[in-house]
């Protein structure tokens, strides 16, 4: 079985990479876990996964005629299968995004959960793809209007093409908000339930600091807590691999950006 | 910080302490309870946390043995339990004093949120908390932003809008959900 969800969000700043690591640290418990850093414009999940020396990043596989397989592009770090994408602006202009969909047809063979570190950002071919791709949406939010004025704009874009809302994070959540309040009325207009709310973190800044995901850095800090009670919301549904990859195999996706 | 004496209601060792914040909910306690993780007893340690409460509603939090207060507090408190509790019963005009410390202050839902799993109760805890308790400026902008359908309504079809207009600059076409 394989179920992919793209970890999204409209806005910057709302640590959806700390979020996507998070969650994909906590799932591994239970499952076969593959991260992709698919923001392959503003990559950064592989300076929170200590791959900073990775040789060979998802930028290899999406240019064409490239001798890397998908397997040089895969390191298995904190219990998971970690896909990080390069920095260099030149690999993301050579980069082709059509490609994207064989790489992630290739990793859900092996995968059980597949999550989609997705830009924040709805501007371009390859910042949409990782929505129009996965299964579901987990939109990572703050109680702020820009932070959720964004989200809901990516979630209308992720339902345009039938990825629906498996739920909402609220993250960097600090302690004088009205938080529920919020909740209570973000509810009425997000899909899925609210999976978690994540208290602002100093841990988070030194987890990224020192090259390690949050679980793995501080894993008895509230903001651990709170995604690991985040994940076990976050019920996987099954899928078989084949058909997941068929579905990517398949999407259209032409070659011009 | 210095709390009078109150009456001592109950005593006891809890697995989980939102036991212990959930009885003060439910009894309305304007007092304070005292916790110590059980295996600071056990260890000689004398971890010991103070939280207090205003009709149930839980106002500052204080633990003696690290001299942090707020969301320090309730961090150096926190363990895998149990915990042995305390509960007193102590009048609002003798924690007047103590609950001017702004530093040690908290919100209403914060030692459920923090020192339990139970989303439930965080959400009892600030229904029953007064309207001054809850939130400042930002929170009521954003609750304001999400109350007004009609303007929610127009950012999610102008975003619809533009999925299927941008889809098209991108050949996406094939892969719009049909509406």
């Amino acid at each position: 079985m394989v179920e992919a969800f793209a970890v999204a969000s409209g806005k910057g700043g709302t640590g959806k990479t700390t979020s996507t690591l998070a969650l994909g640290m906590a799932l591994a418990e239970d499952h076969d876990v593959t991260v992709v850093d698919a923001d392959t414009g503003m990559a950064n999940l592989l300076f929170h996964a200590g791959l900073n020396d990775a040789t060979v990043t998802l930028h290899d596989l999406l240019v064409e005629g490239a001798d890397a397989t998908v397997d040089d592009a895969v390191y298995d770090r904190f219990g998971m299968r970690v896909v990080p994408c390069g920095t260099s602006l030149a690999a993301f202009q050579a980069a082709d995004p059509e490609r994207l969909r064989d790489v992630v047809a290739t990793l859900a063979a092996d995968a059980d959960v597949l999550l989609l570190d997705s830009p924040a950002a709805l501007g371009s071919k390859s910042a949409v793809l990782p929505v129009v791709l996965a299964d579901r949406t987990v939109v990572v939010l703050q109680p702020t209007i820009p932070a959720l004025s964004d989200g809901l704009k990516v979630q209308e874009y992720a339902r345009s093409y039938g990825t629906e809302t498996a739920g909402t994070l609220f993250n960097r959540v600090r302690d004088d908000g009205g938080i529920d309040r919020v909740i209570d009325r973000a509810e009425r207009y997000f899909g899925g339930e609210t999976l978690g709310v994540v208290p602002e973190s100093d841990d988070a800044r030194s987890a990224r600091a020192a090259g390690e995901p949050l679980l793995a850095h501080a894993p008895d800090s509230p903001a651990s807590r709170a995604f690991r009670e985040a994940a076990s919301r976050l019920s996987v549904r099954d899928g078989a691999s084949g058909t997941v990859a068929d579905r990517f195999r398949s999407a259209v996706v032409p070659d011009d950006v | 910080m210095k709390i009078p004496d109150g009456d001592l209601l109950r005593s006891r060792v809890v697995g989980d302490l939102g036991v212990t914040l959930a009885t003060a909910l439910e009894r309305r306690l304007t007092g304070y309870a005292v916790v110590e993780p059980q295996d600071a007893v056990l260890l000689g340690d004398e971890t010991r946390g103070v939280i207090t409460f205003t009709e149930g509603v839980p106002v500052l939090a204080y633990c003696t043995t690290s001299d942090r207060g707020g969301a320090d507090a309730l961090e150096d408190v926190r363990g895998p339990g149990p915990y042995s509790v305390d509960l007193y019963e102590l009048d609002r005009s003798a924690l007047a004093a103590a609950h001017e410390a702004d530093g040690l202050r908290v919100s209403p839902g914060l030692p459920a949120e923090r020192l339990t799993d139970d989303r439930d109760l965080v959400t009892r805890t600030r229904d029953a908390a007064p309207e001054d308790r809850l939130g400042g400026d930002d929170t009521d902008a954003v609750e304001s932003f999400l109350d007004d359908e009609s303007q929610i309504e127009a950012i999610r079809e102008q975003a619809r809008e533009e999925a299927r207009t941008r889809a098209e600059e991108w050949g996406l076409t094939d892969a719009l959900e049909e509406s």
